[in-house]
């Protein structure tokens, strides 16, 4: 899929674990690897809008678009 | 009072009944293919002579009896998973499928017997018609699993 998501980046820039940032942003740690791994189909901007909160970052800090 | 549970379970026990009825009727094929064969009306008669449909017939209702063990065993995986709460998985689409094949199959072989038998041809008929009923519930399943994943990968 061309959308990469930097999730992994960003939580390493903040030195967030995947336990920690799954529990403020209200989701399972096995949906946060879902995400981080790009498996996922769609991000609820809800979901985008907390993952952004807790990591004080901007949408296109976790999410790129890369051509194939 | 009646519940989905109580709904389930009665499917699945009318599910083991009707192979249990299946496997009693496989030994009386002959007995019935020869009673078919004596009791058989002028109106019901197919193109071929009725003196020689007793084998024709118990191959097709041994064929036929064996099919429909089949698709009970698929229904009964099919009940099972729904039980468990697996309803929208591909292992339920396949069973649809196999068991749309199953009733066209056995579509086909009563058809080939409504040679001797005109009636056995509406009969497979129908089984035809239920065979493609069940490939279009199939396709709605294939695509319901297609939504359900993406739902489920929506985080």
């Amino acid at each position: 899929m061309p959308i990469v998501v930097n999730l992994d980046v960003m939580m390493a820039k903040r030195k967030m674990s995947s336990q920690e940032l799954a529990e403020r942003v209200g989701i399972t740690t096995a949906n946060l690897s879902i995400l981080k791994t790009g498996k996922a189909k769609a991000v609820r901007f809800s979901t985008l809008e907390k993952i952004c909160d807790e990591l004080d970052c901007q949408p296109g800090d976790i999410l790129e678009f890369k051509r194939e | 009072m009646w519940n989905k549970d109580k709904s389930l379970f009665l499917s699945r026990i009318l599910t083991v009944a009707a192979a249990g009825v299946a496997i009693f009727v496989a030994f009386f094929i002959p007995t019935l293919s020869e009673w078919y064969q004596y009791m058989m009306t002028v109106e019901t008669a197919g193109i071929l002579d009725r003196s020689s449909m007793f084998i024709p017939m118990c191959i097709t209702l041994y064929v036929c009896d064996a099919l429909a063990l089949a698709a009970l065993w698929n229904l009964h995986i099919l009940l099972g998973n729904i039980s468990k709460d697996q309803v929208f998985i591909p292992k339920n689409t396949s069973c649809l499928r196999r068991i749309s094949w199953i009733c066209i199959a056995v579509g086909a072989a009563f058809m080939i017997f409504g040679l001797w038998s005109s009636i056995f041809a509406f009969i497979g008929m129908v089984a035809v018609m239920f065979g493609l009923i069940m490939r279009v519930l199939k396709n709605v399943f294939e695509k319901a699993v297609e939504i359900k994943s993406e739902n489920d990968f929506t985080i």
